[in-house]
């Protein structure tokens, strides 16, 4: 059985990086992935108390997409929200050139524009198997779906960005 | 012919197993449609893992800065032997803490390895979350 983190800054400070990508990826801006980190936490916080020892990946990554789409229901918004000037910018290495960079950067960006195109069930299922690096499994926990469901939505969502970056 | 086409992307995420893995390769040797369509999945597989990791901007998880924590004012015993074991926990901490400057080298002989990997290893610390509105 996984060891289980035992308070929530520790959760913060295992788990928050990759809990900023998921939603940085989901959302396209930083504010909302900023605001949607915070209500994970404060969820994993109140939730701790009660958590039954099993997969807690799949309990963090239920709480997450839960709090993704409770801000969406809440807010009755599509994340669509064009990307700043300066999106992935963030880590950028020093030693390469401009040019090389500034494709990088354009290649990131078309991908995360082609991301949010996608329906909220098919980019889920492609961030948290691409970006997250969640196996099949892990994804169908934290979706409450079959695998077999997983497995069409990643493979469609995958498709529908093809068709996107084409 | 029946083109496995949702099981391609499952190969591509090592997902496949059994009798539907080999049944997937043997296709894949003798169809040109379902291999192209391989190599364009895999291109926006290898394109959506090739976005460049954020750091955590600073703010996002709260601060694990050290604060003070005000005493209630109790009188009485229980008040005084609440406070001497807070002093005496302070000193305590005082004494088991690392300090800031020091050496990677000494931190490792004196917590291992730890110390020095973890940037959230060190002196002791009360956090406090921010107060936040349902």
């Amino acid at each position: 059985m996984e060891s289980v983190p035992l308070t929530w800054e520790e959760v913060a400070r295992v788990y928050g990086r990759k809990i900023y990508n998921f939603a940085y990826r989901l959302t396209g801006n930083p504010d909302d992935a900023h605001d949607l980190v915070q209500e994970v936490l404060i969820r994993v916080r109140r939730g701790l108390a009660s958590y039954q020892p099993g997969s807690f990946e799949g309990w963090l990554w239920r709480i997450t997409r839960n709090a993704f789409l409770d801000d969406i229901r809440r807010q009755k918004r599509r994340p669509t929200t064009p990307l700043p000037d300066d999106v992935d910018r963030w880590d950028r290495a020093s030693t390469e050139s401009a040019d090389s960079e500034y494709a990088r950067i354009s290649l990131g960006d078309d991908i995360q524009k082609a991301l949010l195109q996608l329906p909220i069930d098919f980019r889920e299922a492609v961030v948290l198997c691409d970006v997250v690096g969640l196996s099949y499994e892990e994804i169908a926990q934290a979706c409450a779906v079959p695998i077999g469901t997983v497995r069409s939505r990643i493979h469609r969502g995958r498709k529908m960005l093809k068709e996107t970056l084409q | 012919m029946t083109h496995p086409s949702e099981s391609i992307s499952a190969y591509l995420d090592g997902e496949l197993h059994g009798s539907e893995l080999s049944q997937l390769v043997d296709h894949l040797g003798s169809c040109g449609r379902c291999s192209a369509e391989m190599e364009d999945l895999q291109r926006v597989r290898a394109a959506v893992r090739s976005l460049p990791v954020l750091e955590l901007p600073r703010g996002v998880v709260p601060d694990a800065d050290p604060v003070v924590v005000p005493l209630r004012r109790h009188k009485g015993m229980w008040a005084g032997v609440a406070a001497a074991v807070v002093i005496a926990m302070i000193a305590i901490a005082a004494l088991v803490t690392p300090d800031p400057q020091t050496s990677l080298y000494e931190l490792n002989s004196r917590f291992g390895a730890r110390a020095s990997l973890d940037p959230a290893f060190g002196p002791a610390k009360i956090v406090v979350p921010p107060l936040v509105s349902e």
